[in-house]
């Protein structure tokens, strides 16, 4: 025992409030230095109790003192080797579970203590009430105060509680063993009672604990100098091992915890809303074994309204500024250095503008798709999906765990791809990476929102829907015939997830998500979709013939693009869409998705807006007060579209007929090239070809890169397999449906 | 009556569909923060495994993780090993 004052050390988990504690009993009579040799603070100082000066010692927060950690080992020695007179274990009140074990690990070191129940404040808060007279005699009898250390509250009782144990008054804590355990602990203990130089310094009953647990850190420290004991020790606790039928260390530790979960049952009562938070009431319909699939598909259905119907008055802004104003620019830029009608201006105007154009308009329905996922990620319910589609991916044999990857494929296949690499088994990454390639890319949504709006107007969002959940409902056919038919593996095992209270997204981190994925978005618009769109410019300007003189001369059925999509084109033809251009923007989109966007507003729409604009000249006033007079349109109308989901949503009840917020009528009448475009597709495709387009462009062979990704993460062979089931599927489906519809007479329209 | 440390192991290895620890903790009529204790301990020892929360962010993605979501974390029985430290980040390269 060290002469001098008493000391007294603060020990206990991190974060419970002991240095507080240890400022509100010291005051500014402390030091802080370090451990010796360590880079751990130690913090020292003095209080007086009842006129006797006392050195405080604050010792670093562990969770165990099992030598795990500096922390841990810091806190051990200097509780053997400094033997302070008395130890005051503060706990976290409101989480006594999870600070018990740490607390009779200290105990059990035969140390005076005191039980500090600090935070008894917020305890209270959340309705923990805790009864210190049934923990004190839980705990041997030592003293148990509570304390709020942050607002000096329960010091005087602490201060006295300190005095009682100084009194040396009560028993060491010994926590009673199974009956087999502890006839062992007492036959070792009797052993180490032969070494005196080993009970000086350790507690015989602790050391001999220690040892039958094999604790790795003691038994280092003594195997070489005291090897009989250890030998004695492991003979003992491989004797009780037999008899119980279980590892000694496992039985120790369980009784610790069968201790701890009975001293909570006897001193801790809950009240009020702690029995039942409202996240959990949240989640007993949320997460329902039975409502759980439907509400999760309802507010799918309710996003792909939103992406749909609110992005739109956006989209044909910047459809627009970018097919008016813009075009008009470049134009006039052109014709300034001399370029004006040559194929450098086709080549701007027709080939990037119109391609890069064509996918930068789809900014605003990625962005509201994205903001949807974000809130649903932020506020916690994406962790329930996972959670409720669990259930599900069991039945394809697969892990819970692959609903991750199938998200992630909504956003886009290649990271989706990567993301199966959290996934052990290889077969189970393949036919997650197999099957998400079915979960719709953002890439794809535009040409979706394209034909869906066009031909469906306000229902658009029902399409869409529909086209996703058929992508869902193809990948689990495809998992389910996989797994019955090539793997009948072993049922994995199912996780237990630790699912956090719903919160309120934060605006930052929602925004921070849509910036980082539109930032991707529009950075392929720059890059490969603007080489795709040159290549498809130029395979479009080329004669077939190939007669240099009608460079740029030819309509698309005459040039290389024609030429090409034309072999394709009658396979085609039983899906409603056998026409040259609909191949080739098929073809297009083997490249990225993206780009079938692109060329379709480069085959459609690009070849008259030019002259449209050149007979209206506008000066860059015009042009500008434009702009902003029609993005104030759109924003009132994005306004009034996310206001009437809520009708359009109440609508489908039956019954139910509430009027829809009508502030600025919708135009009938769109810009030229716009317009040009639509008209040029109802042209083109029926409303029961589009569909059938559009089931095809979903299902379809997922893009360059996917499949790159597929290739390196599969193989080859993988990824053929991959193509061919796609492309198979796809024209299946899309036949299916157009012939479907003809059968059912609604080839008409 | 608390569960036994290795009835809580066995319910993972018994259980046939994913389950949230408060779900879990309800079922073996234990505190959820004890249980969480509990399953601490063979996280510990090696025969159940934490994973999510941490398995991405790994790689350093400069402008914030593509990925649309992570999942809270979960526990599961340690069966294989899997290859820790592994970020899928399709940025951080294969
Ligand atoms: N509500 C509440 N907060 C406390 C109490 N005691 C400490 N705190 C706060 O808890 C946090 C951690 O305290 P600290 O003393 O650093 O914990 P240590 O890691 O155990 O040293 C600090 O923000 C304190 O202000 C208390 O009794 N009630
Ligand atoms: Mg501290």
């Amino acid at each position: 025992m060290t002469a001098g004052p008493f000391t007294i050390a603060l020990a206990g988990n991190p974060n419970v409030g002991k240095s507080t504690l240890f400022n509100a009993l010291t005051g500014s009579r402390q030091h802080v230095g370090n451990w010796p040799g360590k880079t751990v603070e130690k913090k020292e100082g003095r209080t007086t109790i009842n006129g006797r000066d006392i050195v405080v010692v604050d010792l670093p927060g562990t969770y165990s003192l099992a030598a795990h950690s500096v922390e841990e080992i810091i806190a051990r020695d200097f509780i053997i080797c400094e033997r302070p007179q008395v130890i005051i274990v503060v706990v976290d009140a409101a989480n006594l579970e999870r600070n018990l074990y740490l607390a009779c690990q200290i105990l059990e070191l035969e140390t005076p203590a005191v039980l500090a129940l600090n935070m008894s404040d917020e305890a209270h808060k959340r309705g923990v009430h805790l009864d210190p007279q049934a923990l004190s005699a839980a705990l041997g009898g030592i003293p148990v105060v509570e304390t709020v250390g942050s607002r000096g509250i329960g010091l005087d009782a602490l201060k006295a509680a300190i005095q009682t144990a100084l009194a040396g008054s009560s028993q060491p804590f010994h926590l009673a063993y199974d009956a087999l355990i502890e006839a062992g602990i007492a036959r070792l203990a009797a052993r180490i009672g032969a070494y005196p130089e080993l009970t000086a310094v350790y507690p015989a009953r602790w050391l001999a604990l220690k040892l039958l647990e094999a604790d790795t850190g003691i038994v280092a420290q003594l195997e070489r100098e005291y090897p009989a004991l250890i030998g004695a020790a492991r003979t003992i606790a491989q004797n009780i091992a037999e008899t119980l039928g279980d590892e000694l260390e496992i039985l120790i530790a369980d009784q610790r915890y069968q201790f701890i979960g009975s001293v909570i049952s006897a001193s801790v009562t809950r009240t009020g809303r702690a029995q039942i938070t409202p996240s959990e009431r949240i989640d007993t319909i949320l997460t329902h074994r039975i409502w759980g699939i439907p509400l999760f598909l309802a507010l799918m259905w309710v996003v792909f309204q939103f992406t749909a119907n609110v992005s739109a008055p956006f989209v044909d802004w910047i459809d627009g500024v970018i097919s008016g104003p813009i075009t008009r620019w470049a134009s006039t830029l052109l014709t300034a250095l001399g370029l004006g009608g040559s194929w450098v201006q086709s080549l701007v105007t027709d080939g990037i503008i119109a391609g890069v154009g064509g996918v930068l308009v789809f900014i605003p329905v990625l962005t509201f798709l994205y903001l949807a996922i974000a809130l649903l990620e932020d506020s916690g319910y994406m962790a329930r999906a996972a959670f409720i589609m669990d259930r599900v991916m069991r039945i394809l044999g697969l892990h819970g765990k692959s609903f991750l990857p199938l998200l992630i494929g909504f956003g886009c296949t290649v990271p989706a791809i990567y993301a199966t690499r959290t996934l052990e088994h290889e077969q189970d990454r393949k036919l997650t990476g197999f099957l998400a390639t079915f979960m719709s890319c953002g890439a794809r949504l535009p040409v979706y929102v394209v034909f869906a709006s066009l031909f469906f107007g306000a229902r658009a969002g029902n399409l869409i829907f529909a086209l996703y959940l058929l992508g869902i409902v193809v990948a689990f056919v495809t998992g389910w015939i996989m797994k019955h038919l090539i793997y009948r593996g072993q049922p994995p095992h199912p996780f237990v997830m630790e699912l956090p209270p719903y919160r309120l997204p934060t605006l930052s981190s929602v925004l921070r998500t849509i910036r980082g994925r539109i930032q991707e978005f529009v950075q392929r618009a720059f890059t490969i979709i603007l080489a795709c769109s040159v290549i498809i410019w130029l395979l479009m300007a080329l004669p077939a013939t190939l007669d240099w003189r009608d460079f740029n001369q030819v309509s698309i059925s005459d040039s290389w693009f024609g030429a090409i999509s034309g072999v394709a084109a009658p396979a085609f033809a039983p899906a409603g869409f056998g026409q040259p251009e609909a191949a080739g923007v098929l073809l297009s989109g083997f490249i990225a998705k993206e780009v079938i966007i692109g060329t379709i507003s480069q085959i459609y729409g690009g070849e008259t807006a030019d002259e449209a604009d050149s007979s209206t000249p506008s000066t860059l006033a015009d042009d500008l007060r434009e702009i902003v007079y029609t993005f104030g349109q759109a924003a009132v109308l994005t306004a009034q579209e996310a206001i009437n989901i809520l009708p359009r949503t109440a609508n489908l009840l039956p019954g139910v007929d509430l009027p829809e917020a009508n502030f600025l009528p919708l135009e009938a009448e769109t810009d030229a090239a716009s317009g040009q475009m639509n008209q040029a597709l109802t042209q083109a495709f029926t409303p029961l070809s589009a569909v059938a387009f559009t089931v095809f462009v979903l299902l379809y062979v997922p893009c360059l890169t996917a499949l790159t990704a597929m290739r390196l993460e599969f193989g080859v062979r993988w990824m053929l397999y991959q193509v061919v089931y796609t492309a198979a599927v796809a024209w299946v489906g899309a036949v299916a449906v157009y012939q479907g519809g003809l059968l059912l007479g609604l080839g008409g329209g | 009556m608390t569960p036994t440390l290795r009835e809580v192991l066995n319910y993972f290895e018994k259980q046939s569909r994913a389950l949230s620890l408060t779900d879990l903790a309800r079922e073996l009529h234990i505190e959820p923060a004890l249980l969480q204790e509990m399953i601490g301990y063979w996280v510990r020892k090696g025969k159940l495994r934490q994973v999510g929360a941490d398995s991405c962010g790994s790689c350093g993605c400069s402008a914030g993780c593509p990925l649309p979501t992570t999942l809270p974390r979960r526990y599961e029985l340690a069966t294989d090993n899997l290859p820790t430290g592994v970020g899928f980040c399709p940025r951080s390269g294969s």
